[in-house]
């Protein structure tokens, strides 16, 4: 029973403290108007979510990021399959690949703005580009990972080359497939942000970047922390949804990790 | 044999194929978009090596190494005494797991608005972000320790400070690496990200400040540059880590081809 | 070859370095610690949980371990024998009762103790080389670079794998790592050697020759072992007593007294009516319904 409640206690206490920390440093002015009072943040919190720009913004930065995450996602099994299935594909883009592999989306930005303004079409751009690579290349090692017994076992059943796509091989490569997805859906929301906050897209990092621009403080900090749950549940919603997916494959996504 | 040997020659030679392809196709461009390739390297050459080498690339390089190498040692630090002390992480656990949620550019603005526009903010900002991958994989990587490992280690008596040092960190290593990895490409983001908020140095600044006042080819050189940096970058760390953990990888290669 | 076995091992063998002949000197049985057995076990009981959610793993164990002897504890799987072995180790605080090394209770690790566990490829050090871990638990011993070298050296070859010193403990077969585990337990010079189910995951020819390197470690070092097991053939073969466990939870059914004659050989020994006679009293007593 105690032993139970004492590290909510606890977590409780460490919440409180660092608000209470907050509010000290900005009531004492530490960094002058620039840090708002938590009280000042939270109020600024709810006008916001009482606003039709606020609920705007917000569906356009959810919908880029999972309109983007969709399209990468259908775009990138597929070339991942076709990648995975010929060796001499698979060889000709491994060296392109990796080297474009560290290279993150915000590198082409400036870029991405020039060829399409600070517009809707620009972030999904970015957002697809950030995260159909991560997708093909775990793709690719899937479909190249299937096990070539299995395989064999169904073309000396007679099976069809789709069929053995559809029965063998794209099975057996869906938990490198989720791992992609877990990767890749948070990824898209920080890149809309990301494309947002730099490049004028529209979404939560326009506002932002509005927000800092105009000296809105206590709007920034408020958008910020909407962001922060926004990220907790893009992280929650695909590490569940892979569990559900791949329920199924438990002692695979062992060797994946 | 023969097939291994025809398989490397299309890995080496494509990418040598599309860069001459690019030169080609784009020597005669007058696209403004896309200038030719030719002329992008005149500016690559021109712009970075050498006239800006030292007040732009070794600025950026030097910022992103600073908050990296903050981030690494505050994450790891702050790691073991979470994973280690229970009543640490109580207090800690959900503002951490609140942290890491929000994406790493949107920290920028507010460190921007609270120490301006200067290199403690890039760093600041760099270092934050960084801070939660590596920090997150340290309390993984140490709650995962073998419980075996535990009980040989007092066994034998081992005192705290073996522990920790020869036990603990080697055994969390791998996922510890992994942490930091995630981390590297969180600060090279944020680096860039920090730049191209309202400065006027640095890789990122310049490049977006190129494209902003249309010097197209001065832009596609500095993505040049930025791509080549973020692979080396990775391309360095991979090195470290596979000389650091080559227990690890050695034993995972037997136990894959067993 | 087998050609001496002392098990009062008055003699000191020559392989056995200087230190621990000393410490060998002063355990002889004429030391007033005489009546004290060097491990005793009195009344342990161990509960994990509290309330409803209580679990009782052991009810009431009592058995002792003389200085010298080869202890085997036997029992079905399931019977809390490893649970056992972490209280004996200090590893887990007992819940009532008590272990007591020379007649001081067991409270924590006991530095006289090494423990010998059954997964060896989970209690080697993966990073380090066999060597390297060898040394680790040296360290904090501050010997002479020395001595730890020699003491390496001789663990190493007392189980054969030398030449493997500079290899990591995943390059090698089950049965080398368990013997890089027990080399490991052997440089750390214990007095009482532990091991919980040591041989049980490796091939049978693998398991005959860590049972007699086991016999050569108590009669070269002197060495109190025991050992734990769920094969009644190996601890009859072992053992000068055997404690047979029943369930659950455990408590002891009986203790028996092994009379092979020494040396113990694999095909000798094993063929003897005596031992026959004796792993069917040791059987009997696991199978009869509880």
């Amino acid at each position: 029973m105690n032993q139970s409640t004492k590290p909510m206690l606890l977590s409780a206490a460490g919440v409180a403290a660092a608000l209470l920390v907050w509010q000290l440093m900005a009531v004492g002015k530490v960094a002058g108007e620039a840090l708002p009072p938590v009280t000042t943040v939270f109020a600024a919190l709810f006008t916001t979510l009482g606003t039709g720009a606020f609920w705007s913004s917000l569906g356009a930065t959810v919908g880029i990021s999972l309109l983007a995450l969709a399209l990468s996602a259908v775009a990138g099994v597929v070339l991942g399959i076709l990648i995975g299935s010929f060796d001499p594909v698979r060889y000709a883009t491994l060296a392109v690949l990796e080297f474009l592999k560290p290279v993150p989306p915000i590198v082409i930005l400036p870029l991405a703005v020039l060829v399409f303004g600070p517009t809707q079409e620009m972030s999904l751009f970015l957002v697809a580009f950030g995260c159909l690579l991560p997708i093909v290349m775990q793709t690719v090692d899937g479909v190249h990972g299937t096990d070539p017994v299995a395989r064999d076992t169904a073309r000396s059943y007679g099976l069809k080359s789709p069929e053995i796509l559809f029965r063998v091989v794209l099975p057996s490569a869906m938990p490198y497939i989720g791992t992609a997805m877990r990767v890749a859906a948070p990824a898209a929301l920080v890149i809309t942000v990301v494309a947002g906050l730099l490049g004028g897209g529209p979404g939560l990092g326009q506002s932002i970047y509005q927000a800092q621009s105009g000296g809105d403080y206590a709007s920034l900090y408020a958008l910020v922390i909407v962001l922060g749950v926004l990220g907790l549940i893009f992280q929650g919603a695909t590490r569940a949804a892979e569990r559900r997916a791949l329920h199924w494959h438990q002692s695979f996504r062992e060797v994946v990790h | 044999m023969n097939r291994t040997a025809r398989n490397s020659l299309i890995g080496a030679g494509t990418p040598v194929v599309l860069l001459a392809l690019w030169w080609v196709l784009s020597d005669q461009s007058t696209n403004a978009f896309f200038p030719p390739l030719r002329i992008i390297l005149e500016r690559f050459q021109q712009l970075w090596l050498f006239q800006h080498f030292q007040s732009d690339i070794l600025l950026s390089l030097a910022n992103l190494f600073t908050g990296f190498a903050i981030a690494a040692v505050l994450g790891i630090t702050i790691g073991f005494v979470t994973a280690l002390v229970p009543t640490v992480r109580w207090l800690i656990d959900p503002l951490i797991h609140f942290l890491r949620g929000i994406p790493p550019v949107a920290l920028v603005p507010i460190f921007i608005s609270l120490i301006g526009f200067g290199t403690e903010m890039r760093v600041t900002s760099i270092a934050l972000a960084a801070l939660f991958p590596v920090l997150i994989a340290t309390v993984d990587g140490i709650r995962s320790v073998d419980q075996d490992i535990l009980d040989v280690s007092r066994v034998y008596r081992l005192s705290r400070r073996e522990r920790i040092t020869n036990v603990i960190l080697p055994s969390a290593g791998p996922q510890i690496f992994s942490g930091l990895q995630v981390s590297l490409q969180v600060a090279f983001i944020v680096m860039i990200a920090s730049e191209m908020l309202g400065s006027s140095q640095g890789i990122g600044a310049m490049t977006l400040l190129a494209q902003q006042s249309f010097m197209i080819a001065d832009m596609w050189a500095g993505i040049l540059l930025l791509g080549v940096i973020g692979f080396a970058v990775n391309m360095i760390f991979n090195l470290v880590r596979r000389r650091v953990l080559a227990w690890y990888i050695g034993s995972r290669r037997l136990a894959k081809s067993a | 070859m087998q050609t001496t076995n002392a098990p009062d091992a008055s003699v000191p063998d020559k392989n056995v370095p200087p230190q621990s002949r000393k410490k060998a000197m002063a355990q002889q049985p004429d030391s007033p610690e005489q009546s004290v057995p060097r491990l005793n076990v009195v009344h342990l009981a161990k509960t994990y949980g509290s309330g409803e959610n209580a679990k009782t793993v052991i009810e009431d164990l009592t058995f002792s371990v003389e200085a010298g002897e080869v202890v085997c504890i036997v029992g079905p799987s399931g019977v809390g024998k490893t649970t056992l072995l972490k209280c004996l180790a200090g590893l887990h605080p007992v819940s009532s009762g008590s272990a007591a090394i020379d007649g001081r209770t067991i409270s924590g690790p006991p530095p006289e103790m090494a423990l010998v566990f059954q997964d060896y490829n989970r209690s080697l050090m993966p990073w380090l080389t066999v060597r390297k871990n060898l040394v680790l638990p040296l360290r904090h011993m501050r010997l002479p670079a020395a001595e730890v070298k020699e003491r390496c050296d001789s663990a190493l070859e007392a189980v054969g794998l030398t030449h493997a010193e500079h290899q990591y403990p995943w390059q090698l077969s089950g049965g080398m790592q368990q013997r890089v585990a027990i080399a490991r337990a052997l440089a750390y010079r214990p007095e009482i050697l532990i091991m919980d189910e040591p041989f049980a995951s490796v091939d049978a020819q693998t398991r005959f020759d860590l049972e007699d390197l086991c016999l050569k470690i108590r009669r070269d070092f002197n060495m109190t072992i025991l050992v734990v097991t769920h094969d009644i053939d190996e601890a009859v073969y072992l053992a000068d007593r055997v404690v047979v466990l029943g369930s659950k939870p455990a408590r002891v059914l009986k203790v028996i007294d092994i009379d092979l004659p020494a040396p113990r050989d694999q095909i000798t020994t094993r063929s003897l009516p005596d031992f026959a006679h004796q792993r069917t009293d040791v059987l009997s007593l696991i199978k009869r319904p509880a």
